[in-house]
């Protein structure tokens, strides 16, 4: 027969469970502990070592005024170099550069990868082929890439893309020399359309058919069942394809190495390529050590802003279907 | 009750049905697919022209308008051979490959930990590693050269390899983490019944499933070192040459030969482009695979 | 006014020669609860969709109120579906879910919201609307289905299966409350599900489907005491009918040693058909055990479920299982002999090749 249990007090319920609750943590043994954790140790300690000592030397070089080229002058300025850095106009326009260059790529490569996504999300003959090749410029080493871009592409004379535009009236631009940043950013776009095409993709894949279909009969056109259903879906898809788009590119080096050089000036240098040549061309460490650190608080200032405002997929939130 | 089902002597055997042509459902071709071939050429273009410059004579890459045939020949190819490209092509194998090795060894435990068996602060772990992505390499790169000069490996392999590994190890983790998550709890419960213990567990049931997310992520850090530029060419010179290193310092000394410059970069990017087609589906698993978890 | 009527419609499956559904014609009226039932692969969810505008009519046509559908999209057909696996809107809040259709059409916010609020009381969906679906339950997500397709006030509700995923319990209620709220409502309902019991309760009529082609459209009661073919007797009715050969004999059929009586006329017409044997059709409970005369059988099992019990038995000597039902409690232990015998009443005769209903 079974009782009617008449709620026991509520007292009585919550003591008890405090005490099987303070019986399971002590079965949990200290051994335990570290049998669970110790697979993560070498890892991580091999992190530590390898990117935290280094940047805590780089934070005692910013403190030092120190340039190789008059050696025994190395001396202890405190936060001198930090005040230069701050002055330095150029600095803040290589700043600027650098912005400008993690964002204009960011946008323009999430359009384009998006559209490229809607396309691929459709059968249609040799949809394999077309994803294989959309995907090369993600695997050319970008070195190669930039000298592609540099050379074969914009080259005022013999480059491909006056050559397209030459029946428009476009005459011999070059431009790599007259547009330094924008033709730098060509190239990045180029390399990192893929890589948002296939996040994108993934994230128009894994949506439930049925919902499209509720939305159909709910009576929603083509447009109001993207606008309604798909873009919402793929809001996190994008915000990660930005998010780690824009940690990597914060480091672009490379295309500017190989495409500018910088140049002319600091025109189409970002802020790597500007603090590595005040160290190794330059020979500044104190300032480039200074420089260094300052990028590093910049970029974790604004990525702790940017993920607490607008990013909720780092929190692990997941939307179930 | 009326039925409006045929009753037992109106029912259409096979001989009493007319014959109709059934309508055989056409996939209709789909308009769209052209404007994604014309976006895939555009965008495959330049390395094309980059591949087809590598076979031309110099006087045919020079020329305007772009000449789209000629006869080709291998000539360039031998040529950037002669300059020595085999040695950077070793120390890039040699360097991707100890380097994904080590990412391997060292991550697939970690994210066996972070995953399967949580601990507290698996979160805090988790974000340390991505952040050790988030921060600039460059401010790194100067009291790196200076202690990588003091333990006196300028120019040696081995640098860029310890460095690689750091450079991969948080997304290799990160990646396989999400694969280890999609392992359904219930198998291992399924497998301890059966009385294995968790390291037969893993070996067994575990690592099977995985294998195919531990490749995708193997492939991504070959595709991450072999490419890598900026620690090669700071704390390379002659010896350690990798690939990338090679070419910028091709372009230097041989600057304007596009056909010869396009035959090293044809070079250099190949391995890996070939590799990410190859296991074109594998790389696409790894990369969304982020995403979805 | 909503009926319903499928002419000869067919569907192929997707890159493949055969037929989902196979010239299926339903005169559905106005009002009507209609009831699709079948096996898996039976083509029933194919026929819905048929009418929801997500799968191609490849031939014949469908109409509504009058009007054909063939070559309408789903958004133009005024039809309201509930989805197997609810197919709620992940993004949107329960209310914003519901008032999605009415926002498609353009009403008004206001007007929206007055309709969802109405929807909700009935649904008892009130406190949930500002919640989105991942922190609802499954019954929750269920009545969010529901109220989304009430909300419209169309002219068809089409459900797939819309209660496979509720537990048992729930599922027994949900039954009750869908077909109140659809007699209230008086809209037109097609319903697709694999439980026979659902179709039964449910249904003004009910269609059942096996391989793309309909095998009888009629009333529960007209499907349990006139099944149209074998098929159908076996699919209606737990436990299923028991289907034996017999051989046609003077003034009934026998099965194994024993004659069953069997009405002259229908004998005579029988011969007439040119028949030697035929499949004879006897449910449960026109059995009975006996001490008297009767089929030999071997008891193989006994269920008892509290108002009655199942003995599943094996007809001595032979391979033939005969399942009977028995108001008493303990009817029989397991490896007794018992002797089974027909109640009064009569027996289902169907062609032993073709399996149709003959001798009639």
């Amino acid at each position: 027969m079974t009782t009617l249990a008449v709620g026991a007090s509520t007292a009585d319920d919550s003591e008890r469970i405090r005490r099987v609750r303070d019986a399971k943590s002590d079965a949990v043994s200290r051994a335990e502990g570290w049998r669970r954790r110790g697979p993560l140790l070498p890892a991580l300690i091999f992190m530590i070592v390898v990117t935290q000592i280094p940047f805590a030397f780089t934070l005692y070089y910013s403190t030092q005024s120190w340039n190789l080229v008059r050696p025994g002058s190395r001396s202890f300025v405190g936060l001198q170099n930090y005040a230069d850095v701050f002055r330095d106009s150029q600095f803040r326009e290589v700043a600027v550069n650098t912005v400008i260059l993690i964002v204009g790529t960011v946008l323009i490569s999430v359009v384009l990868g998006l559209l490229l996504a809607l396309l691929l999300d459709r059968v249609f003959l040799g949809r394999g082929i077309v994803r294989t090749l959309l995907i090369t410029p993600f695997l050319v080493t970008p070195v190669a890439g930039a000298l592609i871009w540099k050379t074969a592409m914009f080259d005022p004379v013999f480059g491909i893309v006056n050559f397209v535009l030459s029946p428009f009236g476009v005459g011999q631009i070059d431009w790599v020399s007259r547009y330094p940043l924008a033709a730098v950013m060509a190239n990045l776009v180029w390399q990192w359309t893929p890589f948002m095409m296939l996040l994108i993709l993934a994230g128009l894949q894994s949506m439930p058919r049925d919902i499209l279909e509720a939305g159909r009969v709910d009576g929603a056109g083509a447009f109001a069942l993207f606008r309604e259903l798909t873009l919402p879906h793929l809001r996190r898809f994008i915000e990660l394809g930005a998010v780690l788009g824009a940690i990597h590119l914060v480091n672009t080096f490379d295309a500017i190495y190989m495409m500018t050089q910088g140049g002319p000036g600091t025109a189409s240098s970002n802020l790597p390529f500007y603090i590595y040549q005040r160290a190794f061309l330059g020979f500044d460490i104190g300032q480039a050590a200074a420089m260094g650190v300052v990028v590093v608080v910049a970029t974790i200032v604004v990525a702790t802003v940017a993920l607490r405002l607008i990013f909720t997929s780092f929190t692990g939130k997941e939307e179930a279907a | 009750m009326s039925t409006t089902a045929p009753t037992a002597q109106q029912v259409p055997t096979p001989e009493t049905v007319p014959v109709r042509t059934r309508k055989r459902k056409h996939r209709r071709a789909n308009p769209w697919g052209v404007v994604a071939w014309i976006a895939a050429l555009g965008f495959f273009f330049p390395v094309f022209w980059m591949v087809l410059t590598a076979f031309k004579q110099e006087a045919d890459a020079y020329s305007d308008p772009p000449k789209f045939f000629f006869t080709p020949t291998l000539d360039q190819f031998r040529a950037v051979f002669d300059t020595g490209v085999g040695v950077s092509l070793l120390n890039s194998a040699f360097a991707t490959g100890v380097s994904t090795i080590l990412v391997l060894l060292l991550g697939v435990p970690a994210a066996f930990a972070l995953s399967l068996r949580p601990v507290r602060k698996t979160k805090d772990a988790l974000f340390f590693f991505i952040s050790t992505k988030m921060l600039p390499i460059v401010a790194a790169i100067i009291p790196l050269y200076v202690i990588v000069a003091n333990i006196g490996l300028l120019d040696n392999i081995w640098a860029l390899i310890i460095l690689y590994t750091a450079m991969n190890l948080p997304i290799a983790v990160w990646m396989m983490r999400s694969f280890f998550l999609e392992v359904p709890g219930e198998l291992l419960e399924a497998a301890s019944m059966d009385g294995a213990n968790l390291w037969t567990s893993v070996r067994e049931v575990i690592l099977p499933l995985v294998s195919p997310g531990i490749a995708a992520t193997a492939l991504i850090c070959v595709i991450f070192s072999w490419n890598e530029f900026f620690f090669a060419v700071n704390l390379t010179a002659v010896q350690a040459q990798t690939i990338p290193v090679f070419l910028v310092g091709f372009i230097t000394g041989e600057g304007l030969y596009w056909a010869r410059l396009s035959a090293a970069a044809t070079m250099a990017a190949l391995p890996v482009v070939l590799a990410g087609w190859l296991a074109q589906n594998k790389l696409v698993r790894g990369l969304s695979f982020g995403a979805i978890k | 006014m909503a009926e319903i009527t499928y002419r000869n419609a067919s569907c192929l499956y997707e890159n493949s020669d055969t037929l989902a559904v196979d010239s299926l014609n339903l005169d559905i009226q106005d009002g009507e609860f209609v009831v699709l039932v079948g096996p898996s692969g039976s083509g029933k969810s194919t026929a819905l969709r048929m009418l929801a505008g997500l799968e191609d009519i490849d031939e014949g046509s469908i109409s509504i109120g009058g009007r054909d559908m063939v070559g309408v999209p789903s958004k133009d057909r005024d039809i309201a579906m509930v989805f197997q696996n609810y197919a709620l809107y992940p993004n949107k809040t329960v209310a914003e879910n519901m008032g999605f259709a009415l926002k498609m059409r353009g009403v008004g916010a206001d007007e929206r919201r007055r309709k969802v609020e109405q929807a909700a009381k009935l649904l008892d969906l009130t406190d949930y609307l500002d919640r989105k679906p991942a922190k609802l339950s499954g019954g929750q997500r269920q009545r969010v289905a529901m109220g989304r397709a009430i909300v419209r006030e169309p002219q068809v509700f089409c459900m797939d299966e819309p209660l496979s995923n509720l537990d048992a319990k729930l599922r027994v209620q949900t039954r009750t409350q869908i077909a109140a709220l659809q007699r209230r409502l008086g809209t037109t309902t097609v319903y697709v599900t694999h439980d026979q019991v659902e179709a039964m309760t449910m249904g003004d009529r009910v269609a059942v489907l096996r391989g793309g082609k309909l095998q009888q459209f009629s009333s529960p009661t007209e499907l349990y005491d006139r099944p149209a073919n074998a098929f159908v007797a076996g699919f209606i009715g737990s436990p299923a009918m028991n289907l034996l050969d017999a051989r046609i004999v003077d003034g009934g059929v026998q099965i194994g040693s024993t004659v069953v009586d069997v009405e002259r006329d229908r004998i005579a017409s029988l011969h007439r058909a040119g028949l030697e044997t035929v499949t004879v059709g006897i449910r449960p409970e026109q059995l009975e055990i006996t001490d008297g005369d009767g089929v030999e059988t071997i008891v193989e099992l006994v269920e008892e479920l509290g108002s009655e019990s199942y003995v599943y038995t094996r007809v001595a000597r032979s391979d033939t299982p005969l399942v009977a039902r028995s108001l008493t409690r303990t009817p029989a232990r397991l490896a007794d002999t018992i002797r089974l015998r027909k109640r009064e009443g009569t027996v289902h005769l169907f062609h032993p090749a073709t399996g149709e209903r003959v001798g009639d």
